[in-house]
């Protein structure tokens, strides 16, 4: 561990240190190719005057909204396509063909509809998080080992008690994975979202660093954005997942 | 007047004839192991009796009414057990009890009675994956015992497990079926846990079963599976299962 620690620090030194060097060897110009302490000096600025901080803001809200309802409707969605066969064969395989459209693309029909709005981006993130959810929650409830389902019925669980006390704990660890994957969705569409809608939020700095011309403040949204990105899936996400598989004795 | 009595005409799986006339009756109290070739209907017959599987003609009597669908008085411990990871030892037995709306307080007393009984308290927090082969089996037939069965159904449920843990519960169960005298039908492989176990002991006959003999065991208790007497008497029942696993063997070949 410690070793691996090292080598770590290492490799980013010496990025670092490369970075550098090209700016020295003056191969491009700064606007093009800006030094790595101007990019530092941009994300303090970006913190410093507080944009970056309602950028987050702005972009979690949408996030959060739009991945809600993917989350409330795409779970009883798959839910249902569970229960109902006939539903399964015929819904079902829609949303696997909706599954594979790029979130992006609605977002021509998310703007005649809603307009310039709030509500254009969010639908966005539901179109690229609901049917992902939908079709996860689905499979996690199919892979239920059926020999939980005959000791919760032997046991004398019905209808919601054992949808409560048996399916969805079963389901868990594979509705964990599928969460996990359509955060990433959600957040992926969200910037796409937000990169041609240009109202606040994270994207929106992006795209304004490209209108200014201020490479530093491009790479420092990038950076700043895969910093999140890494937070989220691995902190949260990731030790939501081990501390599951470990109660599990997966 | 018997507790369950069991006149099953005919029970299939898609085409297969899996049971044809097997009738029989078990007293209360009774500890009644099931032996006969491999793939005969026994765990079928389980299943019946646990009202899991409603499709076969005939009638099966539980205290002379028909059965209905699965019931607490009747209760299937699987061979897989099916305990549930995401719940500790303690909840898991907790389980049943939580359906016939029994109040927080009063579950934690059952439980602690019965975590007791399979000796496992100091294990009540533990998580499923902690636990050995031998605590497994203890959890499973605690978390079935709580809801206080007339009946209990184990399908060979010790199959998996070292020799020295099975002994071990095979002690453990009689001793625990001598407190809570609770009707005992257990499917079984090995005769020599039939003979170790049972009052009775049934040997079904090779698919479609029917009941080929059935042996009374009059041997004191408890009883070690290394007795002259369990040995006696598992000879009697090898007579009768050897004759109908050649009949199967000899079936299978020229088929």
């Amino acid at each position: 561990m410690h070793k691996k620690t090292a080598r770590q620090i290492i490799f980013y030194l010496a990025l670092l240190a490369l970075w550098q060097a090209l700016i020295i060897s003056k191969l491009w110009p700064g606007y093009i190719f800006p030094a790595p302490l101007k990019v530092a000096a941009a994300v303090i600025e970006g913190f410093r005057n507080q944009t970056f901080l309602i950028g987050i803001m702005v972009s979690f809200k949408r996030l959060l909204i739009g991945y809600g309802i993917s989350i409330v409707f795409g779970g009883t969605l798959g839910m249902l396509l569970v229960k109902f066969k006939t539903l399964e064969q015929t819904l079902g395989n829609l949303i696997l063909g909706l599954q594979t459209l790029p979130s992006i693309c609605w977002f021509p029909l998310a703007l005649i509809w809603f307009g310039l709005s709030e509500w254009a981006i969010i639908f966005v993130v539901i179109a690229g998080s609901l049917f992902s959810i939908t079709m996860s929650t689905h499979s996690a409830f199919k892979n239920i080992p059926p020999i939980y389902i005959q000791v919760g019925k032997n046991m004398g669980a019905r209808g919601i008690g054992l949808l409560w006390r048996v399916f969805i704990p079963a389901a868990i660890p594979s509705l964990l994975i599928g969460l996990r994957q359509s955060w990433s969705f959600a957040w992926r569409s969200l910037m796409a979202g937000e990169l041609l809608f240009n109202c606040l939020g994270l994207g929106y700095l992006l795209s304004m660093g490209r209108e200014l011309n201020d490479m530093s403040q491009v790479l420092a949204v990038m950076f700043l954005i895969m910093l999140i990105s890494i937070f989220i899936d691995r902190l949260i996400f990731g030790k939501a997942e081990s501390r599951i598989r470990l109660r599990y004795g997966l | 007047m018997s507790l369950l009595k069991i006149n099953i005409e005919s029970k299939s799986y898609g085409g297969l004839n899996v049971i044809d006339k097997l009738n029989l009756e078990i007293e209360k109290g009774e500890f009644v192991c099931v032996t006969g070739p491999s793939g005969c209907g026994k765990t079928t017959l389980l299943n019946i009796i646990a009202g899991l599987d409603l499709y076969y003609s005939g009638e099966v009597l539980y205290k002379n009414e028909p059965l209905a669908g699965c019931a607490s008085n009747r209760l299937l411990i699987f061979q897989e057990l099916g305990l549930f990871p995401w719940l500790t030892v303690q909840e898991n037995i907790e389980f049943g009890l939580k359906f016939k709306a029994i109040a927080k307080a009063e579950r934690v007393k059952i439980a602690a009675e019965y975590l007791d009984m399979v000796n496992l308290a100091k294990f009540k927090d533990s998580c499923i994956h902690e636990l050995s082969g031998g605590m497994k089996q203890r959890v499973a037939l605690a978390r079935a015992l709580v809801m206080d069965p007339e009946i209990l159904l184990m399908d060979e449920p010790f199959s998996s497990l070292d020799a020295q843990t099975r002994d071990m519960l095979h002690g453990e169960l009689q001793r625990i079926w001598k407190i809570t005298k609770k009707t005992i039908i257990f499917v079984t492989h090995n005769v020599r846990e039939a003979v170790c176990l049972g009052d009775r002991v049934l040997v079904l006959s090779m698919i479609p079963a029917h009941l080929k003999a059935g042996f009374f065991i009059n041997l004191p208790r408890p009883r070690q599976i290394e007795s002259d007497g369990v040995i006696d008497n598992v000879k009697l029942v090898m007579a009768e299962l050897t004759s109908e696993i050649k009949k199967l063997y000899e079936r299978e070949f020229n088929a």
